[in-house]
């Protein structure tokens, strides 16, 4: 099998460092060969902050998904994440010289990159900068300018940007196992990739990523990334909020969560409790579940408004057709759903890959919807290079670079 | 159609007249006209004939016309007092029949060292309550200059109810070190306007709980000290947070580290009819988060009819009077030493001061004595309103205060030694429950 055909999406999330390896078909289908993973360590809200212990877990997750998937991995593309990850809109414009009318390709580049000369951070690096629409003299709404006729081109830009040297240490965590790096993408937008169709990307939609240490969020409309973000705040907060509403030590919390924990309050029979058995070093404890509800709904509830303050700063989210997708290991919180529906008022949904053939039990786990992604955004990727052959992918290369060279 | 008088009704909202004296004063109270937020008559006085004919105050008055002849007091501030004294009986016409009077002036030159200070003085005698918004001149203007200045807000201190001080010096820091000349100037004057604006507005009082002048003035009676001020506006989902971001911010304030140097301060918040009970809450626990333990907080709250007013905060205060005397105490000694600042000395300070004291007596209904004459030999700024009043509020605002700290130092659990995420001014690590529970109680 050709090396092209495959691709590996790697996440090193807070909680888990995530592999899957899948394969192109002919027909540009995605199929699922295997998984990996490995429980996750020395990782703090989507940042690494022991390189050597993360580095192990990446190995540990990687040879899992070798044997898995009975695949040589050689390549990957990342995901990266961290409070630091900024995003924002931006406009670029040209004029075309007077002795000409035809818009053509390098127009378009030149465009790309004054939309790009904005002020970030002396630090910080791009991550994206991708495409929501061009003008071409005021007319809006142009996808491809390119052989239309007009003197001013402008285009909007969504463009990602993160602290460079935060970024590098996901990105050494993985080459210190003699991986070498094919694409790096923003979490949010690796998991739209697998959470969203390319009807619901039309319609519009947020897709709200709740991992272990960070919650990534990203807007579609009319097709295009209208907005995205990261809040460092995920699923390790709503457990240490248990442990220390409830003083149960946080291994029991973070159990106490997946096993009984609803983002629901008001649901459950009044004074009903629950009782944790004695453990090691615990000596057992009845707690009330409607406590251990509201905490969890309170903190739930609070990273959503956050999010629809954010979101509405650019939006309306209720022109948001196709609602919202809720991914990532904490959308499988019960009852999240609800609180989701009540603080947007939008029909949500919880994640169900979109175009990959698989085993079902990954397919539909939220766990893993980033690293699908990731495998989606590549193939799209080189789809594309593919499709606007030699000319096109030096183009590519040159627009790809501040990607690439991390 | 019948209407019923509003609570806000039976007390007449006082009267204000805001006084600019010299050129500083001056084109104060211009810029202040002109930004007709002022909504108070404007009385200019000036030694300067010139600088009166292009003021567009109403009601302008030059000073001493045989011992300046009207060409300013040539940074003597002798000359000036010698001016007002000329002009005794036109001073006291413009500051009679009105409740509240605001002296606005730069110190350091001839005219506003001198003359001010007459000004308070008649001004308390007709009953008025005195506020002086004064700017001490910049460092580089010379020790003379600022000896002057420093002379004459110990005197204008004594004889107004409370003293705004601003240093030209910090003033300047409003703005970046490369902003245009113009900007810096600008920037500092729309300070001060709003600082008389909103104290203005304060003082018209409002429903339902408006600070009282005695709480005002005894949060502003620091004498000399130094104001601190912020004002912050914002209207929109999220305006409580972002009015009290932007009060806070004010660079008088220093982004509220210098409020917890502050002896007492007066928070002052405003808004629509739907301003709600949380947001205000929300907003006192960040100003207070800020305040030390002992110093009080007077806090007072009013509704505007109109619905799409913004939320407004509003905190003012002084330094603490001691940190500061002991920072200035140095500066103050060497500044003194030179021979020009003693000459005006002898002569003006004994005269307030007899007249003074008798006419405090009998026209201050409000508050208690704001000074002691037996106090002004030793130059202390009046120090007995202050301490008596306090005590009784301290308690009430310490203990919920004390509460609040104590979980922000253990809440953060395992997140105690990560990088914190704070958005919006909250700080997400702490659990969200905890932070709900603050803004319920």
């Amino acid at each position: 099998m050709k090396r092209q055909d495959i691709f590996v999406g790697v996440e090193v999330g807070t909680t888990k460092v995530c592999a899957v390896v899948g394969e192109s078909g002919r027909d540009g289908t995605l199929r699922i060969l295997g998984i990996g993973m490995a429980p996750s360590r020395g990782v703090r809200k989507g940042e690494i902050v022991d390189l050597a212990i993360a580095t192990e877990c990446v190995h540990d997750a990687l040879a899992d998904a070798e044997t898995n998937s009975d695949a040589e991995i050689v390549s990957v593309s990342v995901a990266v994440t961290g409070g630091h990850v900024r995003s924002f809109n931006s406009r670029g414009e040209i004029i075309i010289p007077d002795d000409r009318f035809e818009i053509d390709e390098e127009d378009v580049n030149e465009v790309a990159i004054k939309a790009r000369e904005v002020n970030i951070p002396a630090g910080n690096h791009f991550l994206h900068s991708i495409i929501q629409h061009y003008f071409v003299d005021g007319q809006a709404g142009v996808l491809n300018p390119v052989g239309l006729m007009g003197r001013k081109v402008e285009a909007d830009f969504h463009i990602i940007h993160g602290v460079k040297t935060r970024l590098q240490n996901t990105l050494r965590s993985i080459r210190e196992n003699n991986i070498e790096i094919e694409e790096v993408v923003a979490n949010s937008l690796a998991s739209a990739q697998a959470a969203l169709d390319e009807h619901q990307k039309e319609l519009g939609a947020i897709v709200i990523d709740i991992g272990g240490g960070v919650t990534d969020y990203i807007v579609f409309e009319g097709g295009v990334v209208r907005y995205s973000g990261v809040l460092a705040v995920g699923g390790d907060h709503v457990s240490n909020d248990i442990s220390m509403g409830l003083r149960i030590p946080l291994s029991r919390a973070e159990r106490l969560k997946c096993e009984e924990g609803s983002a629901k309050i008001g649901s459950g029979s009044p004074g009903a409790k629950i009782v944790l058995k004695n453990d090691a070093g615990f000596s057992g404890k009845e707690i009330e579940r409607e406590m251990l509800n509201t905490i969890i709904h309170a903190r739930i509830r609070e990273i959503f408004e956050l999010i629809r303050r954010q979101i509405e700063k650019e939006i309306t989210p209720h022109a948001l057709g196709a609602g919202i997708v809720l991914t990532g290991g904490c959308s499988l919180m019960r009852n999240i759903k609800e609180v989701a529906e009540s603080v947007f008022d939008l029909p949500v949904s919880l994640t169900r890959d979109a175009g990959v053939s698989g085993p079902k039990s990954v397919l539909n786990n939220p766990q893993y919807s980033t690293a699908i992604g990731l495998i989606k955004f590549a193939q799209a990727q080189r789809a594309e290079e593919e499709e606007s052959g030699l000319l096109g992918s030096v183009v590519e290369k040159i627009s790809g670079w501040f990607r690439r060279r991390n | 159609m019948i209407t019923y008088p509003r609570p806000s009704d039976y007390a007449p909202a006082p009267s204000l007249r805001i006084v600019g004296i010299g050129n500083a004063g001056v084109h104060l109270a211009d810029r202040l006209v002109m930004s007709g937020a002022a909504g108070a008559d404007v009385v200019v006085m000036n030694t300067d004939g010139q600088s009166l004919t292009s003021s567009i105050a109403s009601q302008k008055l030059t000073l001493g016309p045989k011992v300046t002849r009207g060409l300013g007091a040539g940074g003597d501030p002798e000359v000036g007092y010698q001016a007002a004294q000329e002009s005794l009986s036109e001073i006291r016409d413009a500051v009679k029949d009105v409740d509240l009077i605001f002296l606005c002036a730069g110190l350091g030159g001839g005219t506003a060292s001198g003359i001010a200070p007459v000004v308070a003085e008649m001004a308390r005698e007709s009953g008025a309550t005195v506020f002086s918004l004064v700017t001490t001149p910049f460092s580089f203007e010379g020790r003379r200059r600022n000896a002057q200045a420093s002379e004459a807000l110990t005197a204008l201190a004594n004889q107004s109810h409370a003293v705004l001080h601003f240093e030209n010096d910090r003033m300047a820091e409003l703005t970046g070190p490369r902003a245009g000349i113009e900007e810096t100037f600008a920037v500092a004057d729309e300070t001060l306007i709003s600082c008389v604006t909103s104290l203005a507005a304060i003082l018209q009082g409002g429903v339902p709980m408006p600070v009282g002048l005695a709480d005002l003035l005894c949060a502003l009676g620091g004498g000399s000290a130094r104001a601190l001020f912020g004002h912050g506006a914002a209207t929109g989902d999220n305006r409580a947070h972002e009015a009290l971001e932007a009060a806070l911010r004010g660079p008088l304030l220093d982004r509220g580290r210098l409020l917890n140097e502050s002896h007492a301060i007066v928070a002052h918040l405003s808004g629509p009819a739907s301003f709600s009970f949380a947001e205000v809450a929300a907003i006192m626990r960040g100003i207070t988060k800020h305040v030390a333990d002992s110093a009080s907080v007077f806090f007072g709250v009013t509704t505007a009819s109109d619905p799409a007013a913004p939320v407004q905060v509003t905190i003012l205060g002084n330094y603490d009077r001691q940190s500061v005397e002991e920072a200035e105490a140095p500066v103050r000694s060497r500044t003194e030493a030179p021979a020009p600042t003693e000459k005006p000395d002898p002569k003006r300070r004994p005269a307030p001061t007899p007249e003074s004291a008798p006419a405090v007596d009998e026209s201050k209904p409000l508050f208690p004595e704001p000074a002691e004459p037996d106090e002004k030999p030793a130059l202390a700024p009046r120090a007995v309103p202050v301490d008596p009043k306090p005590r009784p509020k301290i308690k009430p605002v310490a203990k919920p205060k004390q509460e609040t700290l104590q979980f922000e130092s253990v809440a953060r659990g395992r997140f105690e030694k990560s990088e914190p995420t704070i958005v919006e001014g909250e700080d997400l690590d702490v659990p969200t429950f905890l932070r709900m529970r603050g803004k319920t109680d």
